[in-house]
């Protein structure tokens, strides 16, 4: 498979966000724009440098959304490529642009999304689809339909998937780029709303706004440009895999996750890594019982034993693999366009041992996972 | 010559809905199955999901089968015509493909994962016109439904 051999070895040389949450006077390309700042200030490199760029983003805006982001920073002619993958297109940004790199077509890369969601639930099709009438296009459904199979084939507790909850909330209080910052008991988090039994309303991500960017280098170009060796993350695997056949049919909200499988094994193949070398994961939590079965699913954690792992606080900072270290969907909120390039963020933060009072103690490999509908998937692999 | 009836109720997908009368009230699901590698799929295709064969076969779906899993939605989607809770349920049906759809004339004590269900047909207004849609739902197969019953009614004899 050609996406698992690069042509040569690509850095993270700068992250940046906006904070998540809810700016209304504030439109799209503005959120974007002061987390490109950003990321470009932390890797040193001028934007007049930067020979491409990336952005990933879901709902409408107006065309070509990404040039009216870069565009004040000054028209420097590059090619500026809109991605939209669904809950993937910021690591799908990510992921063109460390093949641009990585195949030699580039020696530097932008890649950078950012949504502004609405509130309300999240649905993927369009609104004369039949699924308004059939009532099975509704995201947290979807979600809850996974959970309450895995409740009734491994006898999970509604107690282990509200841990998930209550985990992200406590990380997040120590992130002040997070959505929500208020720590809530497991009582608090089984007693709010139902949405979709059995997942109440603070087992579902917040729908949110923010941004988040990320400036690539090609390693062989470090010293050319002037980069900080000592702080540029290496990025050991990226993968992007959609739907394969599963033998029950593709419907959409129903999200398989043995596609994480499928993805994660990539990544571990591209890398020469293992699950057991992953010091720490960010992975797609937009709902408690997501956490769980995505750490199955990559085999950092036994088969039907995520709830397990949660309840023992084997996922907790601290834990033997600290899942979720910013606090993750369920605490940092969902902009879609941002997600993948925020799970970067935080990886790459915690590798250089930046991450302050959340950080893991000698973290070396980090990995990071998204998912989102048409069953998209990314992993990427970061190593110190 | 025949105006066609425009209130005539319609199916919400004729890729995966067959009405058989006019009243709607009767229908079978449709299925693709691959004359290559023999995997049936849920809704008409002209390509195979699995070994990707354009040499495939429509049939009619026996309407089948179980409750996969299910939840009770009680914050619908945008758009969402009916009443609210509504049950969603994953079904497998009997030929394998899994459908999400309605479970209805079920009270939610009687879910039970992996009772058998069948397809049930609701008309559904739709929105700003008088146009009717029919769509595909479950309901507890009979023979279940009246054991689930039954053995409810036995629980509630026990408790004093």
């Amino acid at each position: 498979m050609s996406q698992l051999r690069p042509g040569r070895e690509v850095m993270v040389i700068g992250v940046g966000l906006h904070p998540f949450g809810r700016f209304r006077d504030k439109d799209l390309a503005s959120l974007a724009r002061d987390a490109v700042v950003a990321a470009l200030k932390d890797s040193g490199v001028p934007w007049k440098d930067i020979p491409v760029a990336y952005f990933g983003h879901v709902y409408y805006h107006g065309m070509s959304v990404g040039e009216t982001a870069l565009g004040p920073l000054g028209l420097t002619g590059i090619p500026i490529i809109n991605v939209e993958n669904a809950c993937c297109s910021g690591s799908s940004a990510f992921w063109q642009a460390y093949w641009g790199i990585a195949s030699g077509m580039f020696d530097l890369a932008l890649a950078f999304g950012a949504e502004k969601v609405p509130s309300g639930p999240v649905t993927v099709t369009a609104a004369d689809s039949p699924e308004r009438y059939i009532g099975g296009d509704h995201m947290m459904a979807g979600y809850a339909l996974r959970a309450r199979r895995y409740m009734a084939e491994t006898g999970a507790p509604p107690e282990a998937l509200a841990q998930v909850a209550v985990k992200a909330r406590q990380i997040a209080a120590m992130n002040p780029f997070a959505h929500r910052k208020d720590t809530y008991t497991l009582e608090q988090v089984l007693a709010s709303r139902l949405v979709a039994d059995p997942l109440t309303l603070f087992q579902c991500c917040p729908t949110s706004e923010g941004a988040a960017a990320a400036v690539l280098c090609a390693k062989e170009s470090l010293g050319q440009f002037g980069v900080d060796a000592g702080r540029a993350i290496r990025v050991a695997a990226a993968t992007l895999t959609s739907g394969s056949y599963n033998g029950k049919g593709s419907d959409h909200s129903a999200f398989s996750p043995y596609r994480t499988a499928q993805a994660g094994q990539q990544a571990y193949e591209m890398s020469g890594l293992g699950p057991e070398d992953v010091d720490l994961v960010q992975v797609h939590d937009a709902a408690t019982i997501a956490e769980m079965q995505h750490l199955e699913a990559l085999n950092l954690v036994p088969p039907g034993e995520g709830w397990r792992a949660t309840l023992d606080g084997r996922t907790a900072l601290g834990g033997a693999i600290p899942t979720n270290t910013d606090g993750g969907l369920l605490a940092m909120g969902h902009p879609f366009g941002a997600t993948g390039i925020r799970m970067v963020h935080e990886t790459v933060t915690q590798l250089r041992g930046e991450a302050g009072p959340r950080q893991v103690p000698g973290a070396q490999v980090g990995l990071a996972q998204c998912s989102g509908a048409g069953d998209v998937t990314t992993v990427q692999i970061f190593t110190k | 010559m025949t105006q066609p009836n425009r209130n005539k109720p319609q199916s919400v997908d004729s890729r995966r809905l067959k009405l058989t009368n006019d009243a709607g009230t009767q229908g079978v699901l449709l299925g693709s199955c691959c004359r290559q590698c023999g995997i049936c799929v849920f809704g008409s295709a002209s390509f195979c999901q699995s070994c990707t064969g354009g040499d495939l076969a429509t049939v009619e779906l026996s309407g089948q089968g179980i409750l996969y899993s299910y939840t009770i939605v009680r914050v619908p989607p945008a758009g969402w015509p009916g009443p609210v809770p509504y049950i969603l349920g994953q079904v497998e049906l009997s030929e394998g493909p899994h459908v999400l759809a309605e479970i209805v004339d079920c009270p939610e004590t009687g879910l039970e994962i992996g009772m058998a269900v069948v397809l049930a047909l609701a008309p559904v207004k739709t929105e700003g016109s008088e146009a009717v849609k029919v769509v595909y739902k479950f309901r507890p197969q009979l023979t279940t439904a009246g054991a689930s019953k039954a053995r409810l009614e036995a629980q509630r004899k026990e408790k004093p």
